[in-house]
This record gives structure tokens, C-alpha cells and sequence, in this order.
């Protein structure tokens, strides 16, 4: 928790102000000078005295202004040095000018510390610098009016305020810095799809298109370039990284279904999201899932996949063209293993509180149709 | 089959070859080939091709406004959209915009000639995924619609039963025949029914864009 390294360089405005405040506070001091001088014990060790203030915010100004000299050293120096023209104080203006009620030659000027303390390290170090440079303030007084005990809770107050905004700019430094970190990746990997899709993709397009109509090996080079075309596709249009702190959140469905979107199954579906509870979606694709693989199994050509959102409810429908079965010979699906997929997809559809209707027709194919409610989380 | 003049518009060099090739060697001509979309708005006037076969993706303007500049340069072209990847959303807004068929760049040979040859003639050319978004876009404006309780004169177009149901068959990978067959109608009445549902379509997103422009006008 030192001083921070500069993410967004959001502290370097803070440090400037703490210099700012500093050169102003001692325009202030020397306005008090000018003032009071005449009834100080020594004006001439007052004067010295600014003038050593005047020197040391030059100092804090250059130093802070560095990054690599904001480290303890020059924090406790400034701290020491700013505490011992605390000391220096009473002898300079004499007791009867403190008893008369003036203010402490420093006035404002004394809070410089507890600034830089409180912009270097947060609320913590503030506390601190304000504490120790209160407590000398008040003792050095030897006794506490309340004017001077106001000062000292506004100090406190300036390093718990200052030293929290300070955390508070680091944070967001840090986050605008990982933000453009993942801003970046994310046009990385677009580019990366674009050039993919230029290149790649269009050539085993047109590989498989030229050879699909080939016999023997040609054909089947044909075919795998086309596979390899849709998973290429599918790798490059997925959508990128899930934002921290979704796991609830509703997903697409359409995003679940594309892992089974290939060369033989077709995916047709609404241009927008389709949102769904994470397990709603998770069961229903694994229900779609099931019925693909017993169309692929059964089926062996091709299958399609329509996915619909009705608002209320959510269908999809999944048909291949395969052998079928007759719907009143169900002792025959069960030999063939058919009805364990079906009860499986109608269990899972049960659930979550949806119905499935598996339709066959020998020579016909077979669709099913998969509805859920979309209930309101 | 009598020859069709065809303009391919893609901005990869082999492919356009392999496609003119495939074209010529079916017995078209092939008047024009453009690897950019605004090269393409400027010549379609003088080329006069009866279907364009267009790359969705092109590197300079969008597949929308390509197919707004062609028919607006030559209202009768006919646009058949190609994309590689299945864009979806840029698919829908360009049947929007006017095309009238759509297929991807896997489709085999022989589909693609009959692609060709049928958006030439008039016929909407569908594969089943653009059936699912122009289902999907009919239920977003129902929505939309219903939502902003617009008059009557920006109600969303909506589809008949009958629509709806051929879309979906559509959609479900059942070609015409099988579609007419199952609904026990003729191949032309299923081949209407889709055609209906683009023109609608389009037809709205005339009006919206024209009331957008009216808006804009008045605004300013």
C-alpha cells in the first residue's frame, strides 16, 4: 500500500495541489508576519524562520514532483522539519503573544505534511501526520484554546478526506488501466477475426465448395475443409471473455447451442440474444444436445436446429431426416433404443417446468419440439 | 437454360475467379466483377446484370448501403447475398434493405447455380438460418410495437398463421416441395407465402427509414 505506481497517473493532479496548498498557505503565513511581527518577542527570527518555510516548500514541491522521491526519507524529513519549526515557535513569538490569543506562526502552513502523507499513502498515514503535528501544535502552546483544538480536528479531517480521495484515484487509475488492458485484447482477437475470416475461412470455403462434388479422396479433402470451416467460424464469432461477476446472469442461449452448430447441423435462430437463467439454458441445450445425438445416431444425415423466443416461452426445435419410427410401435423404439433418449429429453424438459413432443413418422424423420417458460428471476 | 448476366462483388480475388468460373462454365456471363462495394454502385448502371452475387463483407461500405446504391442505380437488380461466417444481424438488415436471397459460402456447386438461377427469377432464396432471424425480427417488432403503443399507421407488419407456420418448416430445413407436400399446398402458394414475409419486411423498413428522414428533416 506505498505510494502506488502510476497507473492512470491519477495522483500526479493530487501532488501538484499539495504544492499548490503549500505556496499558498505560506502567502498566507507571511501575511500573518507582516501583521503580527511587532508583537513577537524576536520579528527577525520570525522572518528567518518563514524564510526556512519558504525553503522547505520549494523543497516538498521539487521533491514530491518525482515519483522515485516520494519514499519515507523525504516523508519523515518533511514531517521533522515541519515539526521542528513547530518547536521553534513559541520562543519566536514569546509568551505573551501566545497568551494574547495570535495565531501560531505556521497557521495553515503546518498541514502540508499531513497532505503529502495522506495522498502518498491513504487515510491511515494522514491520521498519523496529523496526530503527531496536533499534539505539538497543542503542547507546544501549552494550553488548549479552542481555536488551536479546532485546527488540529481540521487537520485530522483534511488527512482522513484527502488520503481516502487519494485510495479512491488509485483505484480508478487502476481501473481504467486494466479496462484498456482487456480493451485492447478485445480488439486484438477482433482483428485476429477479421483476419481470419478474410483469409482462412474463404479459401476452405472455397475448397470445400470446388471439391464437393468430387469422388473419393477430393472429396472428402472437400469435406474436412468445410468442418474445419465451421469450426473455425464458430471459434471466431464466440463470444470473448464473460465479465467478472455474471455467474448468475442471464446467458444466451443461441451462444450454448453454437458448440453444435456443423457441417450437418444447421442452427437457425433470432439475430438478438436469446436470455435465459444459466440453468435453464445449460439444461435445455443439454436436452437439444440428446436429441442431436440420437438424430445423429439414428438419423445419420443432416439436422437443424431452430431456436425461438416467444417472450414468454422459449422453443426449439430440432428435425433430421432420418428413418423415423412409427408413434404407435413404441416397443420397437425401445429395442432400438430410442424411447431412453426420449424420456431422458422429456425428464429434463419436466424440470424446468417445460414440455417436450417428439413427432416421428416412418421415412419422414423425426422432430422435437422443446418449450420452456421464461419465469421472471 | 438461357444464359443470366451476373456481377460478383467480393473482395477476395481467388474466390471471385472460382465463382466467374463456375458462372461461365454454367453458361452465364459474368458482366462485371468488383472487389469493393462502392466500385460496385458505380458500374452496376452500365453493367446491367440481372442478379448481383454479393459478399455481405466487403472491406469499404457496409453490405446495407451496396445494396441500397445497386438498387437505387438499377432498381431491377436482383441481389444474392453471400457471407462466410453466418453474420447474422448483418444478413438481416441487408434482406431488409432489399436482398432477396441469401446463402452461405459453404453451399455446394450446384446450390449455388440454383440459388443464382431462382433470385434471378424473382424467387426468394432462403437457407434455414435466415428463415430463424426474419421469424426473430417479426417477433422483435410485434415487441417493439407494443411497447411504444404506436398508431396505427407504424404498426409492425406481423405474419399470417400461415406464414409463420411455412417459415418455420422453412427455418427446420424443409425445402419447398416437402413444405407443400406436409401443408398439402402448391409449391407456388408456400413459394408466395415466404415472399410475402421479406416484402413485408422490407416494405416497413421503406417506411421507417422514410419517417426517419422526415424526422431528421423537420428536426433540423
Amino acid at each position: 500500500m506505498a505510494h502506488v505506481p502510476t497507473a492512470g497517473g491519477f495522483e500526479v493532479p493530487l501532488w501538484r495541489a499539495v504544492a499548490v496548498f503549500r505556496v499558498a498557505s505560506l502567502a498566507y503565513v507571511c501575511v500573518v508576519l507582516i501583521r503580527d511581527a511587532d508583537r513577537y518577542a524576536h520579528p527577525l527570527a520570525a522572518g528567518a524562520l518563514v524564510l526556512v518555510m519558504a525553503a522547505w516548500t520549494g523543497v516538498t514541491a521539487i521533491g514530491y514532483a518525482d515519483p522515485a522521491r516520494r519514499g519515507w526519507p523525504l516523508l519523515l524529513a518533511d514531517l521533522a522539519v515541519v515539526v521542528a519549526i513547530l518547536l521553534a515557535t513559541p520562543w519566536v513569538m514569546g509568551r505573551p503573544a501566545l497568551d494574547a490569543g495570535l495565531p501560531t506562526l505556521p497557521v495553515a502552513w503546518l498541514s502540508g505534511p499531513v497532505l503529502a502523507w495522506a495522498v502518498s499513502g491513504g487515510r491511515r498515514r494522514g491520521v498519523v501526520a496529523a496526530l503527531v503535528l496536533g499534539a505539538t501544535d497543542l503542547a507546544t502552546r501549552g494550553m488548549v484554546t479552542p481555536g488551536a483544538f479546532n485546527g488540529a480536528i481540521l487537520m485530522l479531517l483534511a488527512g482522513v478526506v484527502v488520503g481516502h480521495v487519494a485510495r479512491l484515484s488509485v483505484t480508478a487509475g487502476e481501473r481504467l488501466h486494466r479496462a484498456v488492458e482487456l480493451e485492447a485484447a478485445t480488439r486484438e482477437r477482433e482483428r485476429l477475426a477479421r483476419d481470419i475470416h478474410d483469409s482462412v475461412l474463404q479459401v476452405l470455403a472455397l475448397v470445400q465448395r470446388r471439391g464437393a462434388h468430387l469422388d473419393g479422396e477430393a472429396g472428402e479433402l472437400a469435406r474436412l475443409a468445410g468442418e474445419q470451416e465451421v469450426a473455425l467460424r464458430s471459434l471466431i464469432s464466440a463470444a470473448g471473455p464473460v465479465p467478472a461477476g455474471a455467474a448468475d446472469a442471464p446467458v444466451d442461449l443461441r451462444t450454448l447451442l453454437g458448440r453444435h452448430a456443423s457441417a450437418t447441423v444447421s442452427l437457425s435462430a433470432p439475430a438478438g440474444p436469446v436470455p435465459l437463467p444459466p440453468p435453464v439454458a445449460r439444461e435445455l441445450a443439454a436436452a437439444v444436445g440428446a436429441a442431436l445425438d440420437n438424430a445423429a445416431r439414428h438419423g445419420g444425415g443432416r439436422a437443424w436446429v431452430l431456436v425461438e423466443d416467444e417472450g414468454a416461452v422459449v422453443t426449439v426445435s430440432i428435425r433430421d431426416e432420418g428413418p423415423g419410427f412409427p408413434p404407435d410401435r413404441l416397443a420397437e423404439a425401445v429395442a432400438q433404443g430410442r424411447l431412453g433418449v426420449a424420456q431422458a429429453i422429456r425428464g429434463r424438459l419436466a424440470d424446468l417446468g417445460g414440455t417436450a413432443r417428439i413427432n416421428s413418422t416412418p421415412g419422414a424423420g423425426t422432430e422435437v419440439e422443446l418449450t420452456v417458460p421464461r419465469r421472471e428471476p | 437454360m438461357s444464359g443470366l448476366r451476373v456481377m460478383v462483388v467480393d473482395d477476395h480475388p481467388m474466390w471471385r475467379e472460382g465463382v466467374a468460373r463456375d458462372l461461365t462454365e454454367a453458361g452465364h456471363q459474368v458482366v462485371a466483377s468488383c472487389g469493393e462495394g462502392r466500385q460496385a454502385v458505380r458500374v452496376v448502371a452500365a453493367a446491367r446484370p440481372d442478379v448481383v452475387v454479393l459478399d455481405l463483407q466487403l472491406p469499404d461500405i457496409s453490405g446495407v448501403e451496396v445494396i441500397q446504391g445497386l438498387r437505387a442505380a438499377h432498381p431491377d437488380v436482383r441481389v444474392l447475398m453471400l457471407s462466410a461466417s453466418g453474420e447474422q444481424q448483418g444478413v438481416l438488415d441487408a434482406v431488409k434493405a432489399g436482398a432477396t436471397g441469401y446463402l452461405l459460402k459453404s453451399a455446394g456447386l450446384a446450390e449455388f447455380l440454383e440459388a443464382v438461377r431462382r433470385t434471378a427469377a424473382g424467387e426468394p432464396v432462403f437457407t434455414p438460418g435466415l428463415a430463424g432471424l426474419v421469424l426473430g425480427e417479426y417477433r422483435r417488432l410485434a415487441t417493439v410495437t407494443s411497447h411504444a403503443a404506436a398508431d396505427a399507421e407504424d404498426a409492425a407488419p406481423r405474419l399470417t398463421d400461415r406464414e409463420t407456420e411455412v417459415l418455420r418448416l422453412v427455418a427446420k430445413g424443409m425445402s419447398y416441395k416437402q413444405i407443400a407436400e406436409r401443408l398439402g399446398l402448391s409449391h407456388r402458394t408456400v413459394q408466395n407465402h415466404v415472399q410475402n414475409t421479406l416484402g413485408k419486411l422490407q416494405l416497413h423498413n421503406r417506411v421507417e427509414l422514410t419517417r426517419y428522414a422526415i424526422e431528421r428533416g423537420l428536426d433540423d
